[in-house]
């Protein structure tokens, strides 16, 4: 082996296993809108997860809504952000006062370093006598995981005027799911579940009353593809499950959709009882 | 053509209000002292009365052209113009226009700080 093709060979391999597989990116965030001469922290907030977590932010007006899912591409050296960016804005009003919005998709990528921090302008590069002005500052980091796999969001939103959303996306492998049955004050013993997606169906029994236990058979599927041009860009459907739920006694089968979030989803049962179902990201194995 | 026959056709041209204030005052004198030609006119007149009548229009009286001045056609357009730069002004406040940019101006951008 020539000594040139080696020492190629050598620093490929020290980059690989100095970033690995294992390492954590996090994304963080600082909204800052500029009116004349002050400069104010709109909100601020950090996602972070694995090398192949996506951050899908949102920046809402009352006329116009930037949405936009940003993934990045790392090299030895520096990365390249990429971005798919969703726009609607107010464009004016109909001849009977309605509200007419335009959507605008398209996307964006540029090549930069890993100490760069990026200014981002939802709505456009503003003219240069502008008084007010938003931007995103947005700098993305790679750190060693320290043992943590699954995402983590936080948003702090300190100006009302605005909505802002931060969210991590990551297609879930496994799912944790947190089942109980409720009927008015009283519920049944939860249960957790590891489930993976398009996997094995796994059986239920749920009883609030004891006479009258529910018996299911539970399957984690992946949503429905995306529909729309929004959804796709967005890939709203990408770190979304499903739970496909199926009495066989009753021949009903119902599904819940939701993102691994620990938000708990309700489900009415024939009968009068409730399912709560919660999905959360599974803790390290 | 007789003096008669072309004091006829003044009593015409004067019905239609072709004539100037010169001619029209020669004519007066004329019909003054010439019952023929006075005649003439009021048989006209006496015509003219008839058809319109007929045509549903007892009333009816012989008016000159109007003639649209430059003054009176440049108020026109002054006002076309007035009224159409402030049915644009508030078209445009009712239902907003493209603006001053293009798409591309209000897409976002990725710089470096």
């Amino acid at each position: 082996m020539r000594r040139s093709t080696f020492a190629s060979l050598a620093l490929a391999g020290a980059v690989l296993a100095s970033q690995g597989p294992a390492a954590r990116l996090s994304y963080g965030v600082r909204v800052l809108l500029r009116n004349g001469a002050d400069t104010n922290v709109v909100g601020t907030g950090e996602v972070a997860g694995p090398m192949e977590t996506g951050l899908r932010l949102g920046v809402h007006t009352d006329s116009t809504d930037v949405d936009m899912l940003l993934n990045t591409f790392p090299e030895p050296d520096s990365f390249t952000l990429s971005g798919d960016f969703v726009a609607t804005r107010l464009a004016g009003a109909s001849r009977r006062g309605l509200p007419v919005y335009e959507q605008d998709e398209y996307r964006r990528h540029r090549r930069l370093a890993w100490t760069d921090t990026v200014r981002l302008h939802p709505f456009g590069t503003p003219r240069a006598r502008a008084r007010r002005e938003l931007w995103v500052e947005l700098r993305v980091t790679t750190a060693a995981p320290g043992g943590i796999t699954r995402p983590s969001e936080r948003v702090d939103l300190r100006d009302s005027t605005f909505d802002l959303t931060l969210e991590a996306v990551v297609r879930p492998r496994r799912a944790t799911v947190l089942l109980a049955l409720v009927r008015g004050d009283a519920n049944s013993v939860p249960l957790q579940f590891d489930l993976v997606p398009d996997g094995i169906p796994r059986t239920l029994d749920l009883a609030v009353d004891p006479a009258r236990p529910h018996h299911f058979e539970l399957r984690l599927t992946p949503p429905e593809p995306a529909r729309t041009a929004r959804e796709r860009a967005l890939a709203l459907d990408a770190d979304v499950v499903c739970l496909r739920l199926s009495e066989p006694a009753l021949t009903s089968v119902s599904m819940l959709c939701g993102r691994l979030n620990n938000v708990a989803r309700r489900l009415a049962l024939p009968g009068g009882d409730t399912l709560v179902a919660t999905f959360v990201w599974p803790a390290a194995r | 053509m007789t003096d008669h026959e072309r004091w006829a056709r003044d009593i015409e041209a004067d019905l239609d209000g072709e004539l100037t204030l010169a001619e029209q005052a020669a004519l007066a004198r004329h019909l003054a002292v010439c019952p023929t030609c006075a005649g003439t006119r009021a048989s006209h007149l006496e015509l003219r009365a008839s058809l319109a009548r007929a045509s549903g229009h007892p009333r009816a009286k012989v008016m000159p052209r109007q003639v649209l001045r430059g003054r009176t056609l440049a108020l026109l357009a002054l006002l076309a113009a007035l009224a159409g730069a402030g049915g644009g002004w508030l078209a445009h406040a009712r239902w907003g226009g493209p603006g001053s940019g293009g798409l591309e101006a209000s897409r976002a951008t990725i710089d470096i700080r």
